[in-house]
């Protein structure tokens, strides 16, 4: 009788040490699944979902507060990279935040800009070359398409163009996918 | 105060169709213009003259001889085509909302906004 109960207490013990030892030595900095969630989110930084950012989205999925499905950017690519992380069922994305609209990137008409750098200060990436009465370039290769430059131009002079298709960015097209909810709208 | 070692910054000249940016590593203390000059933009795109384009780092115009920090990214600035008073001008005659600068600009677009919705 009081060696079992020696026993167990000493493995109680060695395991507690031991367990104790680990998430010392172990210890994980920031919550993993924050940084995988912010991995698949495509960093446009255009807060559609509602959060500040990419990686404040992350978090909120990581607490369960958000929804996997309200990046539009992202689109159905996203969320059904999250929902396979997650081990969540994947749904189409929420109607709220908007569509999933092709890729497209800001152009300023030149002849109307007129340097005040209201979209530099909106621009979330750095996108834009310009500065107070010079030209205001688009770099199209950092443009995440957010569309957050174009409610301050005071002279809209910036418009979203599709990417033209190159060899570079041409791909499948996506199949097809017929949801239920397709279904119920088809059906008699 | 001078030391050889080197830092990683850009040289980003824009045109409306293509964008060119060069990564490079200078030395610590170079200055704008020594940068410009040693990514051979320069060589690139002959109608840059590096007197008369005004030059800056990330959106902020930076004298020629300002000294350049880690991952600076140094920008070469092209001349506005259209003059901003009369661009305003003309704005302000179409009937046109002026959001920043225009007066009641809140008021304006508030309306507008509205009468969009409706």
């Amino acid at each position: 009788m009081l060696t079992a109960v020696l026993a167990l207490a000493g493995l109680a013990i060695a395991f507690g040490l031991l367990l104790g030892f680990a998430s010392v030595r172990f210890r994980v900095e920031s919550d993993p699944v924050v940084d995988k969630v912010d991995a698949i989110l495509p960093q446009t930084q255009c807060g559609q979902c509602g959060f500040a950012g990419c990686r404040p989205y992350a978090e909120a999925i990581a607490a369960g507060e958000a929804d996997i499905n309200r990046c539009p950017p992202g689109g159905e690519t996203v969320i059904i990279a999250l929902a396979d992380l997650l081990g969540v069922d994947a749904k189409a994305l929420d109607e709220e935040v908007g569509a999933e609209k092709p890729k497209m990137v800001a152009f300023v008409d030149e002849e109307n800009c007129i340097g005040c750098t209201l979209c530099l200060q909106a621009c979330p990436v750095d996108a834009i070359l310009g500065a107070a009465k010079q030209m205001h370039t688009i770099i199209e290769r950092e443009c995440t398409g957010c569309e957050l430059c174009i409610e301050p131009c005071p002279v809209d002079c910036i418009e979203m163009r599709e990417l033209p298709q190159s060899p570079s960015t041409w791909k499948w097209p996506y199949p097809q996918i017929h949801t239920s909810d397709d279904a119920a709208k088809e059906g008699p | 105060m001078e030391s050889p070692e080197l830092i990683p910054v850009e040289v980003a000249y824009a045109l409306p169709e293509h964008q060119t940016i060069i990564g490079l590593n200078v030395p610590q203390g170079t200055t704008v213009r020594e940068a410009v000059e040693r990514s051979g933009i320069l060589e690139q795109f002959p109608e840059i003259d590096p007197d008369k384009n005004k030059m800056g780092i990330f959106g902020k115009l930076a004298k020629a001889d300002a000294s350049l920090r880690a991952k600076d990214r140094v920008e070469i600035y092209r001349p506005l085509i259209a003059d901003p008073k009369e661009v305003r001008k003309r704005r302000a005659a179409e009937g046109k909302k002026m959001k920043k600068g225009g007066g009641d600009e809140q008021a304006a677009s508030a309306s507008t906004q509205g009468a969009a919705e409706t």
